[in-house]
């Protein structure tokens, strides 16, 4: 396998760990840092494929952009955590139970 | 300057007007923005249509479907501009420059949607969408509802960016361009294949598609009212178009998109219906009926998806405007209806409402009932369209979805009707009128009117409708 093939595959398990660690996680913290793991995994695939198709360039101004996007959803992540701890008393996420019907 | 075509000021307008809005701390700031903005579209609906505009990579382009967004955006943008004065009359003079500024951005997102033609472009303006709507939804934070409902929106979208990035990225690999019109050309392959799916997933999200579609009720219930009127009139619906465009330039790939479309619209119905069935708050219902009606539109999309022929994608975006306006107007009146309350509205609130607010109640009644699919309102027309292009010369098995779907329209009625006999059955005696200001009364009896309208001249929407159906059913001639 060439190197973008291998960063690729590499990304991808670094998506997988981010998605099983959002799902599995209870503490909101511990959700973000996940989802940014998925989101760096996500960074390294656009590189790759942008590598692969010898365009390395777009493949990192998408990544560049991306990375901005994704920033702001973690601030706007981690901001909601403060508050879910001021509200709630904890960040365990199956407290946030009230609409479950 | 005339190499920049009129829809890129309209894209850009909202941005520079979004912080301007923030710290002029005037209210009027929002509504020369939202003026200004009209202006522009009139104007550029007097050019001609698929004008495009480059820069560097990135190709923007006005079509049809961009066209009935733009204008679906705006025209609801605008009321729930003038609602929200009476609505957050409470609320401090920074939460009201906070939604004025995310109001806009929201706008633009929308605006800037409509106009992407290529992958990179769509997921980001859907991004900024997501990204305004999450902080919209959290206008009410200090409230621990609205903050559970939107840490599951936050978390949910995150995952649906990333899982569609994927896609992007899969779709890269393979044709070397994230330019639609160049994917459509690639044919098929297997990493297309994965791509596209991965891109539904991720922006299967964002439009709610069953089962994806649990962080809905909670955002758009807790959300400010005219904010859930914007989400649910319009915001899911501009992520089903955005997914839509891509999975028109996938066309090519060995797999049977429409088939997908269609089944996950017989989920969207069952489940949004039997759902809202259960609730008893009126927003909730409400949230959960747009999944069902989100189900109409996808079987509209699908029925072209299958045949290409551009009727069942007309008939879906007609009623994307009957769905936007009638579930707009339901928000709003239940918006109206809940002042002062500070629990949720249910049902059991409603009764001797149309004592206590006529045209609220009136516009409530017509909504839910539009809604429900009762001829000759506006959302029986647009049902009876995309029924109507299901038969015409439909595989078996797509006619008997349009029986499904017909049938859960009249299920629908079942949670719809009781809002409406509530409201209209005299069991507070002692209820009197209230007096409602204007920036109330005026977004609802516009609203009222035109759903009113487009019920007994359907008609009216045609060129519209037929424009951005065309555009999407061209993509898929088989």
């Amino acid at each position: 396998m060439n190197t973008p093939a291998v960063a690729f595959v590499g990304a991808l398990v670094l998506v997988g760990i981010g998605l099983v660690g959002t799902l599995t996680c209870r503490n909101l913290i511990k959700v973000a840092v996940a989802l940014q793991i998925m989101m760096k995994g996500v960074l390294i695939a656009l590189v790759a494929a942008g590598a692969a198709q010898g365009q390395i360039n777009l493949g990192q101004s998408l990544a560049a952009i991306v990375l901005g996007v994704d920033t702001i959803g973690a601030v706007i992540l981690l901001a909601l955590s403060v508050q879910v701890r001021r509200r709630f008393g904890t960040l365990d996420v199956s407290a946030l139970s009230q609409l479950r019907r | 300057m005339n190499a920049v075509p009129a829809f890129v000021w309209l894209i850009a307008l909202p941005f520079v007007g979004a912080p301007l809005a923030y710290f002029s701390r005037r209210r009027w700031v929002i509504f020369g923005i939202i003026g200004a903005l009209w202006v522009i579209f009139g104007l550029q609906l007097l050019q001609p249509r698929s004008t495009h505009y480059r820069v560097g990579e990135v190709n923007l382009g006005l079509d049809g479907a961009g066209v009935l967004l733009a204008g679906l955006a705006l025209t609801l943008g605008t009321l729930i501009g003038v609602y929200s004065s009476a609505y957050l009359k409470h609320e401090s003079g920074r939460a009201r420059d906070r939604h004025d500024a995310l109001l806009l951005i929201l706008i633009g997102a929308l605006l800037g949607l409509g106009c992407a033609t290529d992958l990179f472009n769509l997921w980001l303006w859907l991004e900024l969408l997501s990204g305004s709507a999450w902080m919209l939804v959290a206008f009410h934070g200090n409230r621990p509802a609205a903050l559970e409902a939107t840490v599951k929106y936050v978390t949910q979208s995150m995952v649906g960016s990333a899982l569609s990035l994927i896609g992007v990225a899969l779709t890269l690999w393979q044709v070397g361009s994230l330019d639609l019109a160049r994917i459509s050309t690639a044919g098929s392959s297997p990493l297309l294949l994965a791509a596209g799916g991965f891109l539904v997933i991720g922006m299967g999200l964002k439009a709610a598609l069953v089962p994806l579609h649990t962080w809905l009720p909670d955002a758009h219930s807790q959300a400010p009212s005219g904010v859930s009127a914007l989400l649910s009139g319009i915001v899911v619906e501009a992520a089903l178009v955005a997914l839509l465009r891509l999975l028109g330039a996938l066309a090519a790939v060995e797999f049977s998109w429409g088939a997908l479309l269609i089944g996950c619209g017989c989920l969207n119905l069952i489940m949004g219906n039997l759902m809202a069935l259960r609730q008893s708050e009126i927003k909730r219902m409400l949230a959960y009926s747009s999944v069902a009606q989100v189900g109409y539109m996808l079987i509209g999309f699908g029925i072209t998806a299958l045949s290409g022929d551009p009727g069942g994608a007309q008939g879906a975006f007609f009623h994307l405007i009957t769905h936007a306006l009638l579930k707009g107007l339901a928000f709003l009146a239940a918006g109206v209806m809940a002042v002062g309350l500070v629990r949720p509205l249910t049902l059991a609130d409603l009764g001797g409402g149309a004592k206590r607010a006529p045209l609220a109640a009136m516009a409530l009644s017509v909504a839910v009932l539009g809604l429900g699919g009762l001829p000759p309102l506006a959302g029986f027309m647009s049902k009876w369209q995309i029924f109507v292009s299901g038969f015409a010369g439909s595989p078996g098995w797509v006619q008997a979805v349009v029986i499904f779907a017909a049938l859960n329209s009249v299920l629908s009625l079942v949670y719809y009707a009781p809002v409406a006999l509530a409201l209209y059955r005299q069991t507070d005696t002692t209820a009197t009128r209230v007096a409602q200001p204007v920036s109330f009364s005026l977004p609802l009896l516009v609203m009222l009117l035109v759903s009113l309208l487009l019920g007994f001249v359907p008609g009216l929407m045609e060129t519209l409708t037929g424009e951005a159906g065309a555009v999407l059913g061209s993509l898929w001639v088989p």
